[in-house]
C-alpha cells in the first residue's frame, strides 16, 4: 500500500477524535501485514471506491467503544447496544469522510461505502491481495486501531463515466 | 430497501453461478431481516457507491465454499487456503459487478468496492439502520444467502452519469 494514502487518515482520526470525544491521541509504531486481520471485540469496515479504493477498518474492544460513543452522545452506556453501534460506526463513517476529503484536495476523488460494523472477537478479515498498514491510535479512553488496505486506481475507475452536460439532460 | 433492487443481484447470481458450475440453481425464500447478520463460516462482503449504495453479503458454509472455489479454479481443492479464498471472493466481485451492470441499465449507476473476506462463524455484522433482504440460492454444490442491504444513494456520485460505450460492450 502507498504510503501517501496513510497521513490523511491520520490526520483525519486524530482532529475527529479530539473534536468529538475530547482526547488527545499518541500514534504507536506502524505495521505493516499481509495475511487477514483477527478481529478485536468491535470492527467497523469501511470501502473505498474511486480513486483511491480498498478498505478501511477501525478495530477497538468493547470497554472502548463504550467510553467512546459515551463521550460522543453525552449519556452514559453500560452496554454495547444498537445506539452504541450505531455511534461507533458514525465515528468511522466521519474519520473516512474526512479522509476522503483530505484525499480529494489532493487530487484522488473517492466515495465511501455506508459502514459495516462487525462483532465479535477472533475472527479474520481478509483483505485478499492487500497488504494493510496498521496504526494504533492511543488514547486515554482506549486505543483505536485502524487498518489501511488501499491502492491507487491507475485505471481511473470513475472514468469510466461521463457525466451529462445539463443540456444533454433531457435525451 | 428497494425490492427493485433484488432483480440485478438474483439474475445476475444465476447467471454466474450457472456459467461457473454448470448447475442449477434453485431459489428458496426471500426474507427481510432488521436485525444483526450471524455469520456462517465464509462470508463476502462488497459495498455500492453511487446511486445505489450500501453494502452485499455472499455467506456460504466451508464445504460449499471449497466446493465453488475448486470449479471456479478448476482443481480439487481440499481446505480453504488462500487460493480458495480468492476464488470465493472474486465469485462475490464478478455476481455483484454484473448486478451493478444492470443496475446502470437501469439508470442507476454505481461502482462497487473491492471484496474483503470474513471467515469465522458465530460474528455479527451490523448493517446499522439498512434492513436486508435475503435471498437463498441453493445449488448441487452447495447453498449461498445474498444479503442486500442497498439504498437509493443520497450522497456519492453527484452529477448524473452516463456509461460511456467501452463500459458496456462486456454486456451479453
Amino acid at each position: 500500500m502507498d504510503v501517501k494514502f496513510l497521513n490523511p487518515f491520520v490526520e483525519a482520526a486524530v482532529e475527529v477524535l479530539k473534536a468529538e470525544i475530547g482526547v488527545n491521541v499518541q500514534r504507536g509504531s506502524l505495521s505493516l501485514h499481509q495475511s487477514a486481520l483477527t478481529t478485536d471485540d468491535v470492527t467497523v469496515l469501511i470501502h473505498l471506491v474511486g480513486q483511491v479504493y480498498g478498505v478501511v477498518m477501525y478495530g477497538m474492544n468493547t470497554e472502548t467503544g463504550i467510553r467512546f460513543v459515551t463521550q460522543i452522545l453525552g449519556q452514559e452506556f453500560t452496554e454495547f447496544d444498537s445506539l452504541a453501534q450505531s455511534g461507533v460506526a458514525e465515528l468511522g463513517n466521519v474519520i473516512s469522510g474526512r479522509a476522503t476529503i483530505k484525499f480529494s484536495q489532493a487530487g484522488y476523488a473517492s466515495n465511501i461505502s455506508p459502514p459495516t460494523l462487525i462483532s465479535g472477537k477472533g475472527i479474520q478479515i481478509s483483505t485478499l491481495d492487500f497488504p494493510r498498514i496498521v496504526v494504533p491510535l492511543q488514547t486515554n479512553l482506549g486505543e483505536l486501531t485502524v487498518h489501511l488496505a488501499l491502492r491507487e486506481n491507475r485505471n481511473g475507475k470513475l472514468e469510466e463515466f461521463v457525466a451529462l452536460t445539463p443540456a444533454a439532460k433531457g435525451s | 430497501m428497494n425490492v427493485k433492487f433484488l432483480n440485478p443481484f438474483v439474475e445476475a447470481a444465476y447467471e454466474v453461478l450457472r456459467a461457473e458450475t454448470g448447475m442449477e440453481i434453485s431459489r428458496g425464500e426471500l426474507r427481510l431481516e432488521q436485525g444483526m447478520y450471524v455469520t456462517d463460516d465464509v462470508t463476502v462482503i462488497l459495498s455500492l457507491v453511487g446511486a445505489v449504495e450500501g453494502t452485499v453479503f455472499y455467506s456460504m458454509n466451508r464445504l460449499a465454499a471449497v466446493r465453488f472455489a475448486s470449479i471456479m479454479m478448476g482443481e480439487s481443492l481440499i481446505e480453504l487456503d488462500g487460493l480458495a479464498q480468492s476464488g470465493i471472493a472474486e465469485i462475490g466481485n464478478v455476481i455483484t459487478g454484473r448486478a451493478s451492470m444492470k443496475l446502470s441499465e437501469n439508470g442507476y449507476e454505481s461502482n462497487i468496492s473491492t471484496p474483503s473476506l470474513i471467515l469465522g462463524k458465530g460474528a455479527s455484522i451490523s448493517t446499522l439502520d439498512y434492513p436486508r433482504l435475503v435471498v437463498p440460492l441453493v445449488t448441487d454444490a452447495g447453498s449461498v444467502e445474498i444479503h442486500l442491504a442497498l439504498r437509493e444513494g443520497k450522497r456519492g456520485l453527484k452529477t448524473p452519469q452516463i456509461a460511456v460505450p467501452s463500459a458496456k460492450a462486456v454486456n451479453g
